[in-house]
């Protein structure tokens, strides 16, 4: 465009540089994305003000939809529309139950078969793995976070359940990189609430968040103290949260109504698991609900749910929670009445009875005037932004710990503890092993994760294969194994045989994860459908544009508008110019601001022209005609 | 050049005095104040080869506070600095009275369910285990003062089947009140 930009040689008419960064609270249920404006840290709404994404995903052949849409398509079209994924995060097939004991272990999925050890759904859309699906809900998240904030983004805080073990952590990180997002930390949940609410609240000692979401559940030990902020122990369930109340109410639905799992389509277990979710939120508010279902034409149901029925269909999975924050007290070592507030986070903290349990436990009132769905995000979009350099004080600093401990495979199938659970992090541990046969140069290590005893009862995580150190007779080498675990809570495995200093080469056989390959072959299917993402681009880059544009306008007006224009060009021009501002902040496709800037130039074009002529007269005035015509 | 931290000991990381029995509070207060400075989300920004070093040095000193804070690890970390290993020793020999006490106890702690209020009975073991600890503590800090390293080796064995004892003690007491609830 060419408006002229008149601005000091050297001076930039950049605003000052902030980085743009955003925290990702990726639940089991819904999910959210939250940056710091102004000094303020708030979730990001989407058009229609809605700060819930839910994190479901529906794939049809030509196109992929997240959120509120796909949610409604759910009873609909329930093999290609997947929810609740984080469930499967990291898991691998032999972990997915082929026999339906009961309700919970009966997903509504097709799985295709693969040869990969991380199970694929199948989906109209293609086969899909937990991966994919997080990352297509990753991505809508980030370009919520692009539009609203209209500026490249630095990167993101993602958060995890704090009892999320190494694979599921992984996992969470190849979504991201699926996402093309840069994630500049792996923060843990109850971490990222202490952070919103001891920053909100000025809160000082010991804290216990209680975070139980739709599909985990989390118990933190927390201490603050100025802007340090201290996990003592962490506890938790990865596979216990509001769903399973769902499913225990869809159990006893099924057992009122005489019917079976197995005999149960996919189409009338999701409705079954909807009835359910819809009774139990209205128990929060009312005595008693009547449910009514359809299983099909002949067969119909209908039956009272009242609260004392609810209360003893979800006190076990109330129960198995309340177990987990009395071994973290116990790990912490602190008793209850040093407990100073009691934080409750996650959707699932709405339940009464959960309430209930929970302050007659801990034997104190509950802080519940926190939104339990937003804390996290705004927690993780607080560490997000002080991650990039925003935070001026730069005195807050996160403390974390190893949730659950770290082991090798030894003699007959025993896990022997490297690094046990509760360990501040990042930590490294070093272990000296040594050959068993005479020119031995490479040997194998199997890592567990889990308290158990028995390798079988732990998570293997990965085999580790040491190649390349120089032969020694048996028993002469001394390998020099190092596991270290990052900021993140992810390991990593190095190895030095050091009679010789010799580093081996670590090969990682990831027992439910994605091999390297697995992921390039993902991150190229993902550029095709790349579509979406190209246009949040060239939009971006409009309204940058447009950012100039506007600025140039207003600095010319400032300058000379008053001499140079009537007062109904001015007029004009103003008016056109405010429409360009709206349209620079509410406009969702490109063509929209190009049009905006392109109607501007036309009605400014005039002014435009004189300015070009006054400036050249200026230049040339006290010098002849012949001066310029040499 | 690598940091100088690699080179300290874990007492002169926190500028502690060398002791049976350091400041905790006060170890807490450095671990914070050093973590300020290296913890890696301090170096979010910075290339490659800093980020590593972040995470180092933030390793060690996060295992050097670990050390420090409990008591056991502590001793056998001091005598180190004495050039005495404890990990893989093969002479472990024992004051026989000590044993025949831990062999008693611990049949204590298989029959607690026998107990008329084994809550309680667990509670009066852990409190007399803690005093026990407190005083090998003590034992510990005569013997290393005067040099005496076969003495204060066996001092910290004898403490390391305390905090097994004490170990037992608690996991039962968990798996009962669990079965409370």
């Amino acid at each position: 465009m060419a408006l002229l930009q008149i601005s000091e040689p050297g001076q930039s008419t950049k605003p000052h540089e902030h980085k743009f960064a955003i925290g990702i609270d990726l639940g089991t249920t819904n999910s959210l994305v939250a940056a710091v404006r102004s000094g303020q840290s708030d979730s990001l709404p989407d058009e229609n003000g809605e700060h819930l994404l839910p994190s479901v995903v529906q794939y049809s052949a030509d196109k992929i939809l997240v959120g509120a849409q796909a949610k409604q398509n759910q009873l609909a079209d329930p093999h290609n529309t997947i929810s609740s994924i984080k469930r499967l995060m990291g898991r691998g097939i032999d972990e997915l139950k082929t026999q339906f004991e009961n309700l919970s272990d009966v997903l509504p999925f097709e799985f295709a078969k693969t040869d990969s050890a991380v199970p694929k759904i199948k989906t109209a859309g293609g086969d899909k793995t937990a991966i994919e699906v997080s990352a297509d809900i990753l991505k809508a998240l980030k370009l919520r976070g692009e539009k609203t904030l209209g500026d490249k983004l630095e990167g993101a805080v993602i958060t995890v359940p704090a009892y999320f073990d190494d694979a599921q952590r992984q996992a969470t990180k190849d979504a991201a990189t699926l996402a093309d997002i840069n994630v500049l930390r792996l923060l843990n949940e109850p971490t990222a609430a202490a952070v919103a609410y001891g920053l909100d609240t000025g809160a000082e000692g010991v804290i216990a968040v209680y975070d139980l979401g739709g599909g985990t559940f989390d118990i933190s030990i927390m201490q603050l103290k100025k802007g340090v902020f201290e996990v003592l122990s962490t506890g938790g369930d990865s596979a216990l949260g509001g769903d399973d109340f769902d499913h225990a109410i869809a159990e006893w639905i099924t057992q009122q109504a005489g019917i079976t799992p197995a005999e149960l389509s996919s189409g009338s277990l999701r409705l079954v698991l909807h009835e359910a979710c819809k009774a139990k939120e209205s128990l929060s508010e009312v005595e008693q609900v009547t449910i009514d279902i359809e299983f099909s034409d002949t067969n119909k149901w209908s039956g009272i749910l009242n609260r004392e029925t609810l209360n003893t269909l979800i006190d076990p999975l109330i129960k198995k929670s309340l177990m987990s924050c009395r071994r973290a007290l116990r790990d912490a070592q602190i008793e209850k009445d040093q407990v100073l507030d009691v934080v409750m986070v996650g959707g699932s903290t709405r339940a009464l009875r959960v309430r209930e349990k929970v302050a007659e436990f801990f034997e104190a009132e509950l802080k519940v005037d926190i939104d339990p769905d937003r804390v996290v995000a705004i927690g993780a979009a607080i560490q997000a932004n002080a991650l990039v350099g925003n935070d001026a004080e730069g005195n807050l600093l996160l403390m974390d710990v190893l949730p659950l401990s770290l082991g090798i495979e030894t003699m007959g199938g025993l896990s022997e503890k490297i690094i046990s659970r509760n360990t501040p992090i990042p930590v490294s541990r070093a272990q000296e092993f040594t050959t068993y046969k005479d020119g031995q140069t490479a040997m194998a290590l199997h890592v567990v994760q889990g308290e158990r005893e028995l390798v079988d009862d732990c998570r293997s995580l990965a085999k580790f294969e040491l190649r390349g150190f120089p032969p020694h007779v048996a028993g002469a080498a001394r390998i020099r194994v190092t596991f270290q675990v990052d900021a993140d809570g992810l390991l990593s495995v190095s190895a030095k045989e050091e009679t010789s200093g010799v580093e081996a080469s670590v090969e990682v056989k990831p027992s439910y994860g994605l091999q390297d390959a697995e992921i390039e072959a993902m991150l190229k299917a993902s550029m095709e459908f790349a579509g979406d993402d190209k246009d949040a681009r060239s939009l971006r880059e409009q309204q940058v544009e447009a950012d100039r544009v506007l600025e140039a306008i207003d600095s010319a007006m400032a300058d000379d508008g008053d001499e140079m224009l009537s007062t109904e060009e001015r007029e004009k021009i103003q008016q056109v110019r405010s429409e360009l501002a709206i349209a620079r902040h509410s406009a969702t496709q490109t063509q929209e601001l190009k049009d905006a800037m392109a109607k501007l130039e036309k009605v400014s074009a005039e002014y435009v022209a004189r300015r070009m002529n006054a400036s050249v007269q200026k230049s040339m005035a006290g010098h002849q005609v012949e001066e310029f015509n040499k | 050049m690598p940091n100088p931290i690699f080179k300290q000991n874990y007492f002169e990381i926190f500028s502690v005095p060398i002791s049976t029995a350091p400041d905790l509070n006060q170890l807490k207060e450095k671990n914070h104040e050093l973590q300020q400075q290296v913890h890696p989300d301090r170096f979010a920004n910075s290339d490659d080869a800093e980020k590593r070093e972040a995470m180092q040095i933030t390793s060690l000193v996060n295992e050097a506070y670990n050390t420090l804070k409990v008591p056991v690890t502590r001793l056998q970390y001091m005598l180190t600095l004495k050039g005495v290993d404890m990990n893989g020793e093969t002479d472990t020999s024992m004051d026989g009275m000590f044993l025949m006490q831990q062999m008693e106890l611990r049949e204590e702690i298989a029959d607690i369910r026998s107990q008329s209020d084994p809550l309680d009975a667990l509670d009066t073991m852990s409190r007399d285990l803690k005093t026990q600890a407190e005083n090998l503590l003590l034992n510990f800090a005569e013997f290393y003062e005067q040099d005496e390293l076969e003495k204060s080796r066996e001092v910290v064995r004898k403490l390391q089947f305390i905090n097994k004892a004490q170990k037992e003690v608690n996991d039962i007491t968990e798996q009962l009140e669990d079965e409370l609830i």
